[in-house]
């Protein structure tokens, strides 16, 4: 299953130049371009974690922005409440997340497919209601506001102290979020590329055949949904950091299949076809949003594109439209050019 | 042969790199506040576009057509207003970003009309901050008022859901004070204050009347099971503070459970196309004689047509938004509340900048805004931050809306 030393090299190489890329980015786009590539590196850290449970291991959630519900809020309480410095909620909101995923995990082994998707997708519906009313723990429907707050850093958007530079705010989130999303690829690289990795791909193909080869089918899919939440829950901590505001609104339903979307865009089992899916996710509102501002457009499109409702019929049709285009996402495009992912 | 060490100092060195490469050569300090120019004042604002309140986004599009017709008027102190409203989808995480794209990268002067009380609770900070004007916040939010010495940027527009809770409750009082009364509520903050003002309305021995309160969660889907607990409390009226399909559906399970309470129903989801949907073509008589509270002009009311006002709100929304349905309240809303706006920068004066404007924003006294109902006055002044203090109840008749009783007013909050 290893591939050869060349591919890993050149895997090497390209992860270094993408990280340079992203390190001298900033200098090259606008300061709030900044803080909407921060929130690419959040939702690639989210997607990451869908994509090792749903693209590995082959459970489908329906219900990973259940997760980021989880260690968003985590990191609000803590910060809101508690005064705790918000960088070190990250870590915990991944953990409380983390440990929230193996609590689910454990019962899920006993569903399996549309049953384990259904089973997710209720827990994403049902968290709203439960953080709503969860008044007196996550401020309900009010609410909990980290805006000028001490315990928050950057305070109201002013500048940030790193290693003796001052960076402006939404660097500070374009860096903090990309730093965190370049240490979970390369985590989630390292798991995968091992025996680990190759167990939770063995699971996926058959079960049967895993087990009977000596894969612990029930440790290896807790471990994947663990590791899944863990991701799920630094993501949420960071969406509530850079949001600035937590209501049950922040994380919607509708997040946990933006973050499926993202997941198959980017190609299930693909780990770089993610950055394309945070990408599809993050800018594709974005640019639909604005079509109705390209003064080259015809009348029609910018009128058209102000109509209630059309921004989501639009995104629909990009979709069905990419997916026609390209059916393994992303990851399965690049596989295809030139092998740089490993084959299955 | 991986070694994973080399990963990670690749990925030390290059962050390390970028953040030494990382700072901007920004902050080119002007005199002139961002957005204006001698001819020109771009403005912002976040409405839901896609996702489930989207219907909200015709207010935008109204207010829009309206600017658009004092812009070929010449505009306000010459400067043509130009509106630019992005899509948050009604998630409050989007509207943080939306702001943020319209006050740092497109660099508006003021936002105006954006939508949702949470929407707007998430960005009231910032905007206080950077010292923004954050205009006529469509919500009905008793916060934009109550707590208007912490954020004086921010200043909502259409009387609060406090005061229509109370405005109902004394109304109940007077009419039916042995009433029986349930109550089905959003459960979040617009809804709650809807219940507490009705509660204040009632008085201290009416709250008892209450005989039993649902909430609802705003994200779920249906509320049949919410309707059937009301109608086991026998009460003889409802009250309706629910959203757009809520209500519909409200008016749907009360008739198909064959209870006939009375029923009063918010002013946000009055809008006559929600109660004729709500009606079936009249085939639901539990949406005959549903009471509400309006502040604007309905142009579905055939009493209006002769009135200058609706005549000009016709003419705008033929010239500027020929295809929609001018039947539709959102569009006069939206207007309403950009007529406020362009007095606003009216007031300002000349030069214009957003202190002048916050500070115009609380001196408003209004009687002629064209688009609310006659003797409406739109008012603040430095302690009054509540733009619509006045309302008129109205009874659904036979597919219409028919107001009755004078311009009530409620106490502030």
């Amino acid at each position: 299953m290893s591939t050869g030393a060349l591919g890993q090299t050149a895997r090497i190489g390209l992860f270094a130049a993408a990280a340079l890329l992203i390190a001298v980015l900033p200098r090259f786009v606008s300061d709030f371009r900044a803080s909407e590539l921060a929130y690419v590196a959040i939702f690639t850290i989210a997607i990451l974690g869908l994509n090792v449970l749903t693209g590995y291991t082959g459970q489908i959630s329906l219900g990973h922005g259940a997760f980021m519900t989880i260690g968003g809020y985590t990191t609000a309480v803590l910060v809101v409440d508690h005064g705790v410095r918000d960088l070190w909620t990250i870590p915990l909101a991944g953990l409380v997340a983390g440990a929230a995923g193996f609590l689910f995990g454990v019962p899920a082994l006993r569903l399996s497919g549309l049953y384990l998707a259904l089973a997710t997708f209720g827990v994403a519906v049902a968290l709203p209601a439960v953080v709503r009313k969860a008044e007196g723990l996550t401020g309900g429907s009010r609410g909990l506001q980290l805006f000028g707050l001490d315990s928050y850093t950057g305070k109201g958007f002013e500048p940030v102290e790193v290693l003796g530079r001052s960076l402006s705010f939404n660097d500070w989130l374009y860096y903090l979020s990309w730093t965190i999303a370049g240490v979970l690829f390369v985590l989630a690289w390292l798991v995968l590329r091992g025996e680990t990795g190759r167990a939770f791909r063995a699971l996926r193909d058959s079960e049967v055949a895993a087990a009977s080869s000596g894969v612990n089918p029930a440790a290896y899919k807790t471990l994947a949904f663990s590791l899944s939440a863990l991701y799920a829950g630094v993501a949420g901590s960071l969406y509530a950091l850079a949001s600035t505001f937590v209501t049950p609104g922040t994380f919607p339903v509708t997040l946990s299949l933006t973050l499926l979307i993202g997941a198959v865009v980017a190609g299930l089992g693909s780990l770089w076809g993610v950055l394309a899916g945070a990408v599809f996710v993050q800018f594709l509102p974005v640019w639909i949003d604005r079509l109705s501002g390209v003064e080259a457009a015809p009348d029609w499109v910018q009128r058209v594109s102000k109509e209630p409702g059309i921004p989501s019929v639009i995104y629909g049709a990009a979709l069905i439209f990419l997916l026609l285009l390209l059916p393994g996402g992303v990851g399965g495009l690049v596989q295809r050019l030139g092998g740089l992912t490993r084959g299955r | 042969m991986t070694n994973p060490r080399v990963l990670a100092l690749a990925l030390a060195a290059a962050l390390t790199l970028g953040l030494a490469a990382g700072a901007h050569g920004e902050s080119t300090a002007s005199r002139a506040d961002p957005g204006v120019t001698a001819t020109s004042v771009l403005i912002g604002g976040t409405t839901p576009l896609s996702g489930e309140a989207s219907s909200g986004s015709l207010t935008a599009r109204g207010a829009e057509a309206y600017f658009k017709h004092v812009n070929a008027r010449g505009g306000v102190h010459r400067r043509k207003i130009t509106y630019r409203y992005l899509d948050d989808g009604y998630e409050p995480a989007r509207t943080v970003q939306a702001i943020r794209q319209l006050v740092q990268q497109d660099g508006v002067f003021a936002i105006f009309n954006s939508l949702g009380t949470a929407h707007n609770l998430a960005v009231r900070p910032y905007l206080n901050q950077v010292g923004v004007p954050h205009l006529f916040v469509a919500s009905g939010a008793t916060t934009w008022g109550k707590e208007f010495r912490r954020y004086p940027w921010t200043i909502g527009f259409i009387p609060t859901y406090t005061a229509e809770g109370i405005i109902y409750g004394r109304y109940i009082r007077k009419t039916s004070p042995r009433a029986r009364i349930a109550v089905l509520f959003q459960d979040d903050e617009y809804g709650k204050d809807l219940v507490a003002g009705l509660k204040r309305g009632l008085g201290s021995a009416g709250a008892r009347q209450i005989a039993a309160q649902q909430g609802y969660d705003p994200a779920s889907t249906d509320i049949q099971s919410e309707i059937a607990r009301l109608k086991a409390s026998r009460a003889t009226v409802l009250m309706v503070f629910a959203f757009g399909k809520f209500a519909i559906q409200a008016f749907t399970y009360v008739d198909r459970l064959g209870w006939k309470p009375k029923i009063f129903v918010n002013a946000v989801a009055a809008s006559a196309s929600v109660l004729t949907i709500a009606s079936q073509q009249g085939k639901n008589k539990r949406v005959e004689g549903a009471i509400s509270i309006a502040f604007f002009k309905d142009p579905a009311d055939p009493s209006f047509a002769k009135d200058a006002g609706y005549k000009l709100y016709r003419s705008i929304m033929k010239r500027y938004l020929p295809s929609a349905n001018v039947k539709d309240g959102y569009y006069l809303a939206g207007m309403a509340s950009a007529h406020a706006f362009v007095q606003t920068l009216q007031k300002a004066g000349r030069n214009l900048t957003r202190k002048a404007v916050q500070t115009a924003a609380a001196r408003l006294d209004d009687r002629k805004n064209p688009f609310v109902l006659p003797g409406v006055r739109v008012k603040t002044s430095s302690s009054d931050h509540y733009p619509l203090e006045q309302a008129q109840l109205e009874r659904w008749r036979k597919g219409r809306w028919v107001r009755f009783g004078g311009l009530v007013s409620a106490p502030r909050a």
